[in-house]
């Protein structure tokens, strides 16, 4: 199975699936028991412990629990994640601002996580995500937590990501959102790849 | 690297963990102060060899009623003798001399002691310090107005044994405490990633590297290290003044057992610190590599 550059998947299946090891293996947070991930060519399977920090930095991973450092500000999250892998300080200044404007959250700069709702704090988790412009952006359940109506503003914003060229994971049991989207479905039942459809729906014959 | 980063994220990690560090930095420091002390001992051994042993490898104690001749016969032979490196002779005054000299301190004792209590003697270096026998056979005992032929070096021997067992001891007391101070580190550690682990977690997923996310447990450890090798400096320091330059100032000025200098505690001052940086460093490296995944 492959996902090409700046494609759009979704990845389903029941509790249990396989989904978030999926994303783990993708990440090499796990390896697999058997077969070979590659990611933008590179075998995952022959890397070295050292090289994977190098491999991360070309992905950015979203959470259905936001994942924010609750004693830092909005701006100071995104930032986080760029001091992190030593960017200078002057990149990290202009670039902040640029992807807090692009998911709707100028003029929230200093506020802290918890002054924010579901939906922004999420927000902030896909800036830090974007922020140094993955060529993937894996997404784990996004809207798990979030009503109907802020999940579908978080949807056009990870399909803004999608159409910089960015290639979208992300495993959801979101029903109307893959529906309403149709874009390619993988099905996962028990670890195994049940159902690969381009411009799927959640459920066949529902 | 951001020096600031690492920083906060240090002090913030000791701060929160505050009793778990104390712990740390005291465990740290009396074991580091005990390996101190043993090494201590061993450089005033070493010293005490230096003092005795070069002096008197032999003494042959002669008779109270030895006759000038006999005396002149001995130097005679000695002065012959190719296993003979060089001898003082002692006379009854020059030994009582040096007795007053040594127990200056002890007024009473010297009171006590007659003038011509103390024998005279050939004090003698050997060209070989372990050829005593020979000496002890050319002269025997209660013959020829000798009365005693003794190696000191033996004397020294047992001396010395005990000051090795001390240092022995000392050092066997440090690592015992030494493994319950990594213990401590590598489980401060533990605690402190995982204090950390929504920081570490994120800095992980986003591609920080290995060292860069586990530099600030290995500085944090690293620095315990360091106040814990000054605390132990600072009992060295306290020991010296309290201790030794007070309670041993008798024996020490009569030249029984050499002083500990202040260069000899600047000298392994260094060694502590880099023993303590060193150790609870590689601990908490250690550490995260084995329990902690980050």
């Amino acid at each position: 199975m492959q996902i090409d550059k700046g494609e759009f998947v979704f990845l389903i299946g029941s509790s249990g699936s396989g989904k978030s090891t999926f994303l783990r293996l993708l990440l090499k947070e796990d390896n697999p028991t058997k077969g070979v991930v590659t990611v933008n060519g590179k075998n995952l399977g022959t890397m070295s412990r050292w090289q994977v920090p190098k491999l991360r930095r070309t992905m950015g991973c979203v959470f259905q629990d936001f994942r924010l450092l609750r004693n830092k500000t909005v701006a100071e999250n995104v930032a986080f994640a760029l001091e992190v892998i030593n960017k200078p300080q002057r990149t990290i200044k202009r670039v902040v601002p640029e992807v807090l404007e692009m998911v709707g959250l100028d003029g929230k700069e200093n506020r802290l996580p918890n002054e924010l709702s579901g939906g922004e704090q999420q927000r902030v988790a896909i800036a830090r995500a974007f922020v140094n412009r993955p060529l993937v952006l894996l997404a784990d359940e996004p809207t798990g937590n979030l009503d109907p109506e802020t999940s579908q503003d978080i949807m056009l914003l990870l399909e803004r990501i999608n159409r910089t060229g960015t290639t979208v994971v992300m495993a959801t049991h979101d029903y109307h959102i893959v529906d309403s989207m149709r874009r390619r479905v993988i099905e996962l039942n028990d670890g195994v790849v049940s159902r690969d459809q381009s411009r799927g729906v959640y459920g066949v014959g529902r | 690297m951001r020096v600031n980063f690492v920083f906060s994220e240090v002090a913030a990690g000791l701060r929160r963990n505050l009793t778990m560090t104390v712990a740390m930095i005291l465990t740290t420091g009396i074991s580091l102060g005990l390996m101190g002390t043993g090494l201590l001992i061993a450089h005033m051994i070493s010293d005490m060899r230096e003092i005795y042993y070069d002096k008197v490898q032999v003494s042959i104690f002669l008779k109270d009623d030895v006759t000038d001749q006999q005396r002149d016969a001995i130097a005679a032979q000695l002065d012959s003798s190719p296993e003979v490196k060089d001898y003082i002779y002692e006379s009854k005054d020059e030994a009582f001399k040096r007795f007053t000299q040594q127990f200056k301190e002890q007024p009473a004792l010297i009171a006590n002691t007659p003038a011509d209590a103390l024998p005279e003697s050939f004090r003698i270096e050997l060209v070989n310090p372990e050829r005593y026998e020979v000496i002890a056979q050319q002269f025997p005992a209660g013959q020829n107005g000798v009365d005693d032929v003794r190696d000191e070096g033996d004397f020294l021997d047992r001396l010395f044994s005990l000051l090795n067992g001390a240092r022995n001891a000392t050092i066997a007391v440090a690592v015992v405490q030494a493994l319950a101070a990594l213990l401590l580190i590598s489980n401060t550690i533990q605690l402190a990633a995982f204090n950390r682990r929504n920081e570490t977690n994120i800095m992980r997923l986003v591609g920080a590297s290995r060292w860069y996310t586990q530099l600030p447990f290995i500085l944090e450890a690293a620095l315990a290290g360091l106040i814990g090798a000054a605390l132990a400096v600072g009992g060295l320091v306290l020991t010296k003044v309290l201790f030794v330059d007070k309670t041993l100032a008798g024996p020490i000025k009569a030249g029984i057992i050499p002083p500990v200098d202040w260069s000899a505690i600047a000298a392994i001052s260094p060694v502590i610190a880099a023993v303590g940086v060193g150790l609870a460093a590689v601990a908490a490296a250690v550490t995260l590599r084995l329990y902690v995944r980050l």
